[in-house]
């Protein structure tokens, strides 16, 4: 679990989907789709910003929700896609 | 019942067994010689005033003794009061007066007696608005305005006495009845909890206003009380079966308002092992028109509505090929009710023409709109799916906001919820949940979305969700106010 300031992909989640709530539960593994915390729409504006905030081409990151289920996967996605960035 | 057949109901209690009890309140018993005595100092104030331009006298609804002896007081007179909701600001209520042609307010004082005032007013603030009729009604009420000032509805003296007839039967009312006045003394439920009751001979613990939120005052008032009626929305209820209470007295459970959570079904019939337990559905304008009598080892759920009242007349009407049309046979439409207890229509005359229309079957009899979506089972019961103009759509499905605060109300840690629809720019609309937990349970936000998401479909599920520990702002009918809270969120949002 990793709560400190230095996680951008979770203080990212939490200021964009999770605004104003008390997000001490999102743990690693919890289920932003699922729970759909992160929704169809939300899945774009996430998208965007993992291509913008890490230099990855948008063609290159896979639209399919299960890659972006939980934190855990985002960052896995993430470290391959751009080692250099995290 | 506001009638003169209470009014001599009540002389003759006081007469044959002046020492019974007929309020409980603040701790203290009034008996019926008391409440009488207290009428009486009360009836003196009303006649050292000038009353010859009265038209409706403004009681606002302060829970106590004296104000219910101020109301007999009148009554007695052949006054019509406006009753409304003591909550409302200075204006509004200078405004209700005005419109119900007042021009008296009158505020009980503690021991008897009344002060009373004269409000000077634009009188074209009462253009379009019928004067109340003494002979046909003593007793106007407010609905709830979600929006703007409430409506005013005089309730008839004969339609009130029928309800009386009803309730009486149909709950077993007579001098033993102890009930639970929960909700203020403007809400339509007291005409049952209050005034049915004192008609019987029995005795109204009057809940006080301030502590309606508190299970464990709530708790103590009803088992020392031994009470055996108790009415009120689902919030009341859970309150009372919180920690396990148990209330051997109580003999009937009357579920109004909300659709009450399968839990809180269960914890009530727990609760309460010797009652029986009703589901009523009405409102201010027609009373109760619906009832579910539930068994509690057969139920289904979500609860119907059940069926008409005795002498009430139901329609559903749907958007047929050719326009509006009558529903025959099971299927959803917007329910039309003619009920032997309705108002004759609100004060305000051009209302009318939108809320009641004759029978759409043909016939003389008035049926109101309720704006209510009801669904018909192929064996007649009828189920309550929300409100017509709660329907939204989300991402292009339609979704209906208090379904989505039913499944939110079912989980076990949430006290009371309400969902919102907020404009939105990716989607149009989306749905905002305001949940108020239980005390000590460490239900998150994300547990809840978790447990919404698990119950809802996707399009339902609230993509905003604020946990509070405080009770939600209500409307002057006890609703959760959906407009404040929409305010509240656009501003903060902006």
């Amino acid at each position: 679990m990793s709560t400190t300031a230095t996680d951008p992909i979770r203080d990212y989640i939490v200021q964009e989907f999770l605004a104003g709530e008390d997000a001490a539960d999102l743990t690693d593994d919890f289920d932003l789709i699922e729970s759909t915390v992160v929704n169809s729409l939300g899945l774009v504006r996430l998208i965007s910003w993992i291509s913008e905030t890490y230099g990855i081409p948008v063609d290159d990151i896979p639209l399919e929700p299960a890659a972006y289920r939980t934190l855990a996967d985002i960052r896995r996605f993430v470290s391959e896609a751009a080692p250099a960035a995290v | 019942m506001p009638s003169p057949r209470l009014l001599q109901a009540f002389s003759r209690h006081v007469q044959e067994d002046p020492g019974r009890t007929a309020l409980v309140a603040g701790g203290a018993r009034v008996s019926y010689a008391d409440l009488e005595q207290l009428a009486r100092r009360t009836a003196a104030d009303l006649d050292a005033v000038d009353r010859t331009d009265v038209r409706a006298l403004c009681v606002p609804a302060h829970k106590s003794p004296e104000t219910i002896a101020l109301l007999l007081a009148a009554w007695r007179r052949g006054i019509n009061t406006l009753v409304p909701s003591p909550g409302l600001g200075a204006a509004a209520l200078a405004t209700l007066t005005a419109q119900a042609h007042g021009p008296l307010t009158a505020v009980a004082v503690p021991g008897g007696g009344a002060i009373l005032s004269r409000e000077e007013s634009d009188p074209a603030l009462a253009d379009g608005f019928s004067a109340p009729d003494p002979e046909e009604s003593l007793l106007t009420l407010t609905t709830s305005g979600s929006t703007g000032v409430p409506k005013l509805v005089p309730i008839r003296t004969d339609a009130f006495d029928r309800f009386g007839d009803w309730a009486t039967e149909k709950f077993g009312l007579d001098a033993d009845a102890r009930s639970l006045s929960f909700s203020p003394l403007n809400f339509d439920l007291a005409l049952l909890d209050v005034w049915t009751v004192l008609e019987a001979g029995g005795t109204v613990v009057l809940a006080d206003a301030g502590a309606s939120g508190d299970a464990a005052y709530l708790r103590a008032l009803t088992s020392d009380n031994d009470v055996t009626l108790v009415q009120g929305v689902p919030l009341l209820h859970r309150l009372l079966a919180a920690d396990g209470a148990r209330y051997p007295s109580v003999r009937t459970v009357v579920f109004t308002g909300e659709s009450v959570s399968e839990q809180g079904l269960r914890d009530t019939f727990a609760a309460c092992p010797a009652a029986r337990f009703h589901n009523v559905f009405g409102c201010t304008e027609t009373n109760d028109s619906f009832i579910e009598d539930i068994d509690p080892d057969a139920f289904v759920h979500p609860l119907p509505i059940g069926a008409p009242i005795e002498g009430t007349e139901a329609v559903l009407l749907i958007e047929g090929p050719d326009g509006t049309e009558v529903l025959q046979g099971p299927g959803t439409g917007e329910l039309l009710v003619h009920t032997p207890f309705q108002t004759c229509g609100y004060l305000e005359q051009a209302r009318n023409a939108h809320a009641f229309m004759p029978d759409p079957r043909g016939g003389g009899a008035m049926f109101y709109r309720t704006g209510d979506l009801v669904h018909r089972d192929a064996d007649g019961r009828h189920f309550l799916q929300g409100r017509t103009d709660f329907q939204v759509k989300v991402r292009g499905v339609r979704t209906n906001t208090l379904e989505v605060e039913t499944v939110l109300g079912a989980h076990p840690d949430v006290v009371e919820a309400c969902v919102v629809a907020l404009p939105c720019p990716e989607a149009g609309t989306r749905l905002h949940a305001e949940v108020v937990r239980r005390d000590g349970t460490s239900l998150s936000s994300l547990g809840l979305r978790a447990y919404a998401a698990k119950h809802l479909p996707r399009h339902a599920v609230p993509s905003s969700v604020a946990l509070a520990g405080t009770p939600l702002p209500k409307t002057p009918t006890g609703k959760p106010d959906r407009n404040s809270i929409k305010k509240t969120r656009l501003n903060g949002d902006t």
